[in-house]
């Protein structure tokens, strides 16, 4: 090869040029049909009904996530609506410095982080153990009663949760205080206690959606092969050992699944319960990254800033997914991709 | 006048009597223009072309507006986002509308405006709006106030008229079934609000009275003026305030501190409503009707309705009273209605006939088109009873006049007109009429904080430091009042916690920006 | 006593009966297979046996105690089922130790009887792998150590083969036939293969619509059948059967008359089921046989063998005839010749056996 480079050298530029201009005459002359191309051609003359059901989806991806993230630039630029996202001057990192040394979005984060952290240590199973009591329960009708009431929660607007929740911990009329005056405690202002905030919120998510969440895993526990545990009522489990020894590992792929995408939504705490069970006195523990952009950004028109918190939640949420997901695959085989 | 159709014939069927349409002085184009408008506000999303009122002014005018509103929704919270938000999806549309009237427009047009999205308005004001320039040369402050950083106006307000808005309020039956008296200073008020809570004014044997509650609990914080505080600088809770020409917060006085001291040992002893932070806005509703409540601060009119609730709790009295005396003796009621609102209309950028459009904001400043934007079409809504504009006795029973007005297309806070306070007056009760000539009698009212329009610069150290502190002040608050923590031990540690979250940066920018706008 | 004794077994879903009185008595160390069509109850009865289903009526005794009430896992039986029911998350040495854990039985003590079974089943290289790593046979194996690790005093099992292609399903029948020689435990096995009964079982018992239609041994059942569903489901073809009327001499179907041996007794007159098994015929006649004339429908070559359809009038009818390595000379076939001695006589209406010599 070394040889024929340096023959290319000594060949005089005019002799080149001529002979690429005859290649190239010579390839149009006897142009053979591109075979590749007439492959691509066939395939989707014959296949292309499936392409045409693949295209809605296609064309939802790129309208509604793809073409949007073109606007993620306002987040190094100083946006203006009038201007417009092209129009607006790049200003680099500034969103993202003001972020960052600012006490309160950092608190944010932190308590963003520390709620999530709670809803998956104990949000997460709560399903779980649901899905499991429903399994065990044998009364049909009982059954059907229960998993309505719990599912009930999730049908229910955030503001009318949020309403039931406050009268609840009321201190003079709330059912909680009102059974603990009844023990002969004082009532506690629950609300607007900081250090309240996290188990109340936690809790009403809970209540809120741990019904509804529990249908995947019940739907995971159906799909058990039933003779599993005849095979195992032979051997001579009882059912608790059939629950941990057969139902939970049977359902542990669905259950690390959610667990990644539940990590992936780490930075998305429930935002609007949030705003609505929050007061300036619980900032402390309930201010969280949205609520802040909230307060901050969009209450002052500064979508630039409230671009900026929403890049940085992605870039957390997706290093959190990758992460989770590595390490499922790795050590139980189960991973979303 | 052929081409005035149906409207007009509409107009001459039903107003028998009007003899200042049929001249025409107002008539502004000899051909019929038409306009468009975006125009949203929580209690008209849209602009409707058939309000009676659009109507009249189409005949008087024979300028045409034409609804292209978008992005409207009927949001009502508090912060009023869902405005907000009708106008950045209009701008982010690509298109603006001949004329965009909202509330909350302020802001928007100072910014916008500015970077070309809305006219200028200050020669198309000198030249061709003698009814608004008038107005303004009586009301400089008013003029400065809705200026942006550059000096130039952007919208036309609306001028609310009318200056009192909140008053203390207190159920004097329950003062006379305790044989008490009204109570004039704040040591009284506290003894008051403390015989409700442990003499069982209602009567029923439990202490479970409500001395002091409010709907909004940034009313609370209004108490510390009773110690020399102050609280809110303007009808915005939590604003700045101008004091001797520097602008200040309250929220750093010795006086809040002071009432907030006290305010925390108000709640402790259950003066307060325990659930204040937390009732919202029912909690008027709730506790009068359950005859719990005793004392609050609140509107005029709509509070001094509840005096209906006689019907159902025997003795039922709830009034207003004057301000108590603050501990150094001044009686000050720190809420009012402000002189001008951030609401109104302004000229998009696109617009062809902007001299046809400032003269069609004029009309609604001459007096036919005031008296319209306030009650409506005369022989339809209102008759003129010795020149006076009085209200139809139909209309007054058709419901809420102010919803009622809306549904016609009057007082539009999204248009830009002089309110009069005389169209209140027909329907208010009489107890809260009673109550505002007890507030007439004494000069209990003080300045309020007009606002101030940043330039670019300003606006960034603004947006910077403001959530931040506001955010820091309303937590400490909320904890002295909990009392979780103590505000005589913070104090010092607080007002170094402010400064360091940028507060003398947010105070340095308003003040040049005051300056700027107010100092001539 | 012991073995698997059944009597006056009933299962009744609701108002549904679906087993109807069973009468069986497996001896110790006997292997015995249920066999008939699906929805004959047989898998029922299996699962009554092992207790997954609850007994309606009847007694069940298992080395002779009582075991209507007793739970499954006192019963001592150890069950293989269909689908295997290999716990996917647990590698082949802990789908084999689960029940032995679950009795707690010492450690060392489960890897030695773990290691035995899988030196047995010829599982020792695969003991760590998981069940989604091994082929069909390997997992059925599994299965079966895992009954076997028990050291039960029954095996059940489920049509333990019918998951597992043709090739792989005679080798495990064989396996299974082996083990069940050199463990010598009593088993009761399900399937609705004729031939996987026929090679298993010591004693087969032919179930249908939730009765017992016939039990005996292999060989038993194919040269004696009680009745025409027997008859019908053994054998492989089946049994042809033809509608015929007695005469003096034999049977008559249509116009041809089948020589019997033996007496017909006055019963000449009488409806019969003439039955005929396909290997029975031959081409070329000899003694003791009648000639059947038959319209050739189509020849299926197997190799040494070919099945001849035809038909007979209105029966159709299966014959099996030596290619001896041609199947040319077999189109032209009009006559099979059926030897009087083999033919067998069922009553028209009940379909019961007729045994007209006694």
């Amino acid at each position: 090869m070394s040889d024929r480079n340096s023959d290319v050298g000594g060949i005089p530029i005019e002799e080149v040029v001529v002979e690429a201009q005859e290649a190239l005459r010579d390839r149009s002359q006897t142009r053979v049909p591109d075979k590749n191309w007439v492959k691509v051609l066939d395939h989707f003359k014959r296949e292309w009904q499936i392409y045409a059901m693949l295209l809605p989806t296609l064309i939802w991806f790129v309208v509604f996530l793809y073409k949007p993230m073109y606007g993620l630039q306002i987040a190094f630029k100083d946006y203006s609506i009038f201007r417009g996202v092209a129009g607006s001057p790049w200003i680099g990192w500034e969103h993202f410095e003001t972020l960052f040394t600012n006490d309160q979005f950092l608190r944010a984060v932190r308590n963003t982080i520390y709620i999530s952290a709670l809803n998956l240590l104990f949000g997460f199973p709560a399903p779980i153990i649901l899905a499991l009591m429903f399994n065990e329960v044998m009364h049909a009708t009982y059954k059907r009663t229960a998993q309505t009431i719990v599912y009930l929660p999730h049908f229910i607007s955030s503001v009318i949760i949020a309403g039931i929740v406050i009268t609840a911990f009321s201190p003079s009329a709330g059912i909680v205080n009102t059974f603990i005056s009844w023990l002969g405690f004082e009532p506690i202002y629950f609300l607007t206690q900081p250090e309240w905030f996290r188990p109340i919120f936690v809790g009403t998510g809970i209540w809120q959606e741990a019904g509804f969440g529990s249908i995947v895993f019940l739907a995971a526990i159906a799909g058990v092969n039933p003779s599993l545990y005849e095979s195992a009522v032979v051997d001579g489990a009882n059912r608790w050992q059939m629950m941990w020894k057969i139902t939970i590992p049977s359902i542990l792929p669905t259950i690390l699944i959610m667990l990644i995408i539940r990590i992936g939504n780490v930075m998305e705490v429930s935002f609007e319960l949030v705003i609505l069970l929050y007061q300036p006195s619980t900032y402390e523990t309930a201010d969280v990254v949205n609520t802040w952009v909230y307060r901050q950004g969009l209450q002052s028109g500064q979508y630039d800033l409230a671009a900026a918190a929403g890049l940085f939640n992605a870039v957390v949420a997706f290093v959190l997914v990758m992460t989770a997901n590595t390490l499922s695959r790795r050590f139980s085989r189960t991973s979303l991709w | 006048m052929r081409k005035l159709s149906l409207a007009a014939a509409l107009l001459a069927g039903s107003a028998i009597t009007t003899p200042a349409f049929a001249e025409g002085h107002l008539q502004i184009v000899d051909e019929p223009l038409e306009l468009t408008i975006q125009m949203n506000h929580r209690a008209y999303p849209i602009y409707e072309e058939d309000w009676p009122v659009e109507q009249a002014a189409r005949a008087l005018t024979n300028i045409h507006l034409k609804d292209v509103t978008v992005g409207a929704n009927m949001r009502t919270d508090s912060e009023n986002t869902g405005n907000t938000e009708a106008l950045n999806l209009m701008l982010a549309s690509g298109t603006i509308p001949d004329i965009v009237g909202s509330s909350r427009i302020k802001d928007f047009v100072n910014q916008y405006g500015p970077e070309g999205a809305f006219y200028p308005l200050n020669d198309l004001i000198d030249e061709h709006a003698p009814n608004i320039k008038a107005f303004y040369a009586e009301r400089p402050d008013i003029a400065a106030s809705v200026k942006a950083a550059d000096g130039q106006m952007y919208y036309i307000p609306y001028l609310p008229d009318g200056k009192y808005g909140r008053a203390y309020w207190i159920r004097t039956d329950w003062l006379d079934a305790l044989g008490l008296d009204m109570p004039e200073t704040v040591d009284e008020y506290e003894a008051v609000l403390r015989a409700f809570k442990t003499q069982d004014p209602n009567g029923n044997g439990e202490a479970d009275e409500v001395p002091f509650f409010a709907r909004q609990w940034p009313e609370l914080i209004r108490l510390v003026t009773l110690w020399d505080g102050r609280a809110h600088g303007s009808d915005t809770y939590h604003d700045f305030y101008v004091d001797d020409g520097q602008i200040t917060h309250g929220y750093i006085g010795e006086g809040y501190r002071e009432g907030m001291k006290n305010l925390a040992r108000w709640y402790a002893d259950g003066l307060i409503d325990a659930e204040i932070f937390t009732r919202g806005s029912s909690a008027r509703d709730f506790l009068l009707s359950e005859n719990l409540g005793g004392a609050t601060h609140d509107w005029f009119a709509s509070t001094g309705g509840y005096n209906s609730l006689a019907s159902e709790i025997e003795g039922f009295e709830f009034k207003a009273m004057v301000p108590p005396a603050s501990v150094s003796g001044k009686q000050i009621e720190e809420h009012r209605r402000i002189l001008v609102k951030p609401d109104g209309w302004a000229i998009g950028h696109t617009n062809e006939h902007p001299v046809e459009t400032i003269k069609y904001f004029d009309f609604w400043f001459t007096e036919e088109g005031r008296r319209l934007a306030n009650f409506g079409v005369e022989g339809m809504h209102y008759d003129m009873v010795d020149g006076k504009p009085i209200f139809k006795q139909e209309f007054l029973d058709a419901g809420p006049v102010n919803r009622s007005l809306y549904q016609i297309g009057a007082q539009l806070q999204g248009r830009g007109y002089f309110q009069d306070y005389d169209y209140e007056v027909q329907w208010t009760n009489e107890i809260a009429l009673e109550g505002i000539e007890l507030y007439e009698q004494g000069d209990y009212l003080i300045p309020d904080f007009l606002g101030v329009s940043f330039n670019a610069d300003e606006q960034r150290i603004y947006d910077k430091h403001w959530g931040s502190v506001r955010d820091y002040m309303l937590e400490r608050q909320q904890a002295w009042i909990l009392g979780s923590a103590d505000i005589e031990e913070e104090w010092d540690d607080y007002l170094a916690q402010l400064d360091s979250l940028g507060l003398q940066d947010v105070l340095e920018v308003m003040q040049s920006a005051y300056e700027r706008q107010y100092g001539n | 006593m012991s073995g698997v004794n059944l009597s006056g077994i009933v299962k009744a879903y609701g108002a549904l009966q679906v087993v109807h009185g069973i009468d069986l008595n497996v001896a110790e160390k006997e292997f015995v297979v249920l066999v008939g069509p699906s929805g004959c109850g047989k898998s029922t009865t299996l699962r009554m046996i092992a207790g997954l289903e609850e007994i309606t009526d009847g007694d069940l005794m298992i080395d002779g105690r009582r075991m209507n009430r007793v739970a499954p896992k006192d019963r001592d039986v150890a069950m293989v089922f269909q689908n295997y029911a290999l716990y996917p998350h647990l590698n082949v040495a802990e789908n084999m130790a689960f029940g032995l854990r679950i009795r707690k039985m010492p450690k060392d003590q489960i890897k030695t009887t773990i290691d035995d079974v899988a030196e047995i089943l010829g599982l020792t290289p695969y003991l760590d792998r998981r069940p989604a790593d091994l082929s069909g046979g390997q997992r059925q194996r599994v299965a079966m150590g895992r009954a076997i690790v028990r050291h039960p005093k029954v095996f059940l099992f489920d049509e333990p083969l019918s998951n597992l292609d043709a090739k792989l399903r005679t080798q495990m029948r064989a396996e299974i036939k082996r083990l069940h020689n050199r463990l010598g435990v009593t088993s009761v096995y399900v399937t609705h293969d004729q031939v996987e009964a026929m090679t298993l079982a010591d004693r087969i018992v032919v179930m249908n619509d939730g009765r017992i239609e016939q039990i005996g041994t292999p060989m038993e059942l194919f040269n004696n059948p009680a009745n025409t569903f027997v008859a019908g489901f053994l054998g492989s073809p089946p049994m042809n059967q033809m509608k015929g009327v007695l005469t003096e001499t034999g049977a008559k179907i249509g116009n041809t008359e089948l020589r019997l041996h033996g007496a017909i007794n006055g019963h000449q007159g009488r409806d019969v089921i003439v039955g005929v098994r396909p290997e029975h015929v031959t081409l070329a006649e000899s003694e003791g046989t009648t000639a059947l004339p038959i319209n050739l429908d189509l020849v299926e070559p197997l190799g040494s063998e070919a099945l001849l359809h035809a038909h007979h009038g209105e029966d159709n009818l299966v014959f099996k005839a030596d290619t001896n390595g041609d199947i040319n000379h077999l189109y032209g076939v009009g006559t099979v010749h059926v030897p009087a001695h083999l033919i067998k006589l069922f009553d028209a209406e009940t379909g019961r056996a007729l045994n007209l010599g006694a």
